[in-house]
């Protein structure tokens, strides 16, 4: 079998002390080139033997430009394994920096809530009437940052499940407008009206009806989050290059230039703390990828944001 | 009796910092509380204080780049850094820039106390008054 490279402890590679290609490129040719010359000139026994002679040196000099040819290729995967170790280790880092800050601050919300629980209960375990009120505070902040927690895990979670999506046919208006009902009630409660522009003439996608929802509503939960009173969110459809394509524009506050390439970051949240995980994005990002599609950001400070889904047709 | 010791704290997390400050107060600290870089500063223009309990992530103004501001805007306070972010990289930015310790969070309460009466006290040994 052969053994897979050791992704985490590639060894040095042989350092750049090839040896020189003129005995290949010139030497051989011309002494190939001189033996046909007198090969031609030669009494027949000698000719055979010249040409024998520069057939073997032909074969000789491509025998060793294959090797060279096919060690260069083993030393350019071997390069691929280290750059792609290296990209993993430093997306590890930033995953888990990311991961480490988002679970610490409800952790240290948590610890806090303990330390005045106890403090109040007193020592003898019997709290003052007068402080019931606020160790029952105390439980309930415990109980939220905890659900903080779980958020962050189990959406995290959905990014270790590596399954295959399961591909079915589906009118894409179909799986817009089943997310768009879900956050209809709390827009008009907002003042956001959802405006729809749908391409009728779309054919229907053969896509992971689930994971596309999940993406739908990440981006229209942000529109709406984004959007205030008397603003719109459009849903369209239509079908470019051969490719179906959804977008969902806001009227909303849009994103800063600045921001605009960090928003597919995990973690990169400009909402309050607890309020967003900053993991909506990164995912979608992330699912649309799996689909053979991808997702694009467009934005203009208070004119409003566009999220474009292109999937294939 | 010593004079209390005046502790601001400014982090984002609002939860965070109105239990610490209950907690502290309980304990005899006076303390204020500020949810961002230039609400400190702001705190800190009307009075100053002994010790600065800092965040590092925050939107906006980022505790790296708050120090120095609220180190010229208080020169006599101490600052503590204290922070979910696990990297030594920022721990070493933040005290090469003047911070007096690095805590992470999450962080018992009683260490905080400890750690905060100890760069208190330090500063009383080498800026007496
Ligand atoms: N339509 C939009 N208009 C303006 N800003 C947006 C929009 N969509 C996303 N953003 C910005 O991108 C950031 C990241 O979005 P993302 O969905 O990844 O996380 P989030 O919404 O903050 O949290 P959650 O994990 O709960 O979705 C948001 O905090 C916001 O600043
Ligand atoms: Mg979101």
């Amino acid at each position: 079998m052969n053994p897979e490279p050791t992704p985490d402890a590639p060894g040095p590679l042989p350092g750049d002390h090839a040896p020189p290609l003129w005995p290949h490129t010139l030497l051989a040719p011309g002494l190939a080139g001189a033996a046909v010359l007198s090969a031609l000139a030669a009494p027949p026994l000698v000719g055979v033997g010249l040409a024998l002679f520069a057939g073997a040196i032909c074969i000789g000099s491509a025998l060793t430009l294959a090797r060279r040819v096919r060690r260069g290729e083993r030393e350019l995967h071997e390069l691929d394994v280290r750059l792609l170790h290296s990209q993993k280790l430093a997306a590890i880092g930033e995953l888990s920096s990311g991961i480490a800050h988002e679970i610490n601050n409800p952790l240290a919300i948590i610890t806090q809530e303990i330390d005045l629980a106890r403090e109040l209960f007193g020592q003898d375990a019997c709290p003052a009437p007068e402080d019931l009120a606020d160790i029952k505070d105390c439980l309930d902040q415990v109980g939220k940052q905890v659900a903080r927690c779980c958020q962050i895990t189990h959406k995290l979670l959905n990014f270790a499940r590596k399954m295959e999506p399961v591909l079915q046919e589906e009118a894409l208006e179909q799986v817009i407008e089943d997310m768009a009902v879900l956050v209809e009630r709390e827009a008009a409660g907002r003042g956001v009206a959802i405006r729809r522009d749908y391409d009728q003439s779309l054919p229907p996608v053969r896509t992971d009806v689930p994971l596309l929802r999940q993406v739908i509503l990440n981006l229209l939960t942000n529109a709406m989050h984004a959007t205030p009173e008397g603003g719109t969110i459009t849903l369209a459809t239509c079908r470019q290059n051969g490719r179906a394509v959804i977008e969902v524009r806001d009227t909303g506050c849009g994103i800063p230039p600045e921001n605009l390439p960090k928003v597919f970051d995990p973690f990169f949240t400009t909402k309050e703390p607890g309020k967003g995980t900053g993991l909506g994005l990164s995912l979608s990002h992330g699912i649309v990828a799996r689909l053979g599609g991808n997702l694009t950001a467009q934005s203009a400070v208070g004119k409003g944001s566009v999220f474009t889904v292109s999937l294939p047709l | 009796m010593a004079d209390p010791i005046r502790v601001l704290i400014v982090d984002d997390e609002e939860r965070f910092r109105e239990t610490l400050a209950k907690l502290l107060g309980r304990h005899g600290f006076v303390v204020r509380e500020a949810g961002s870089g230039p609400a400190a500063l702001e705190l800190l223009g009307q009075a100053p204080c002994d010790v600065i309990v800092l965040d590092v992530k925050m939107p906006g103004m980022t505790g790296a780049d708050a120090l120095p501001l609220l180190r010229a805007a208080c020169p006599e306070a101490e600052v503590l850094v204290l922070t979910g972010h696990a990297s030594v990289d920022i721990a070493s930015t933040m005290i090469a820039g003047g911070a007096a310790d690095y805590l992470l969070k999450p962080c018992p309460t009683e260490e905080l106390e400890g750690a905060i009466r100890a760069v208190y006290d330090r500063r009383q040994a080498t800026r007496p008054r």
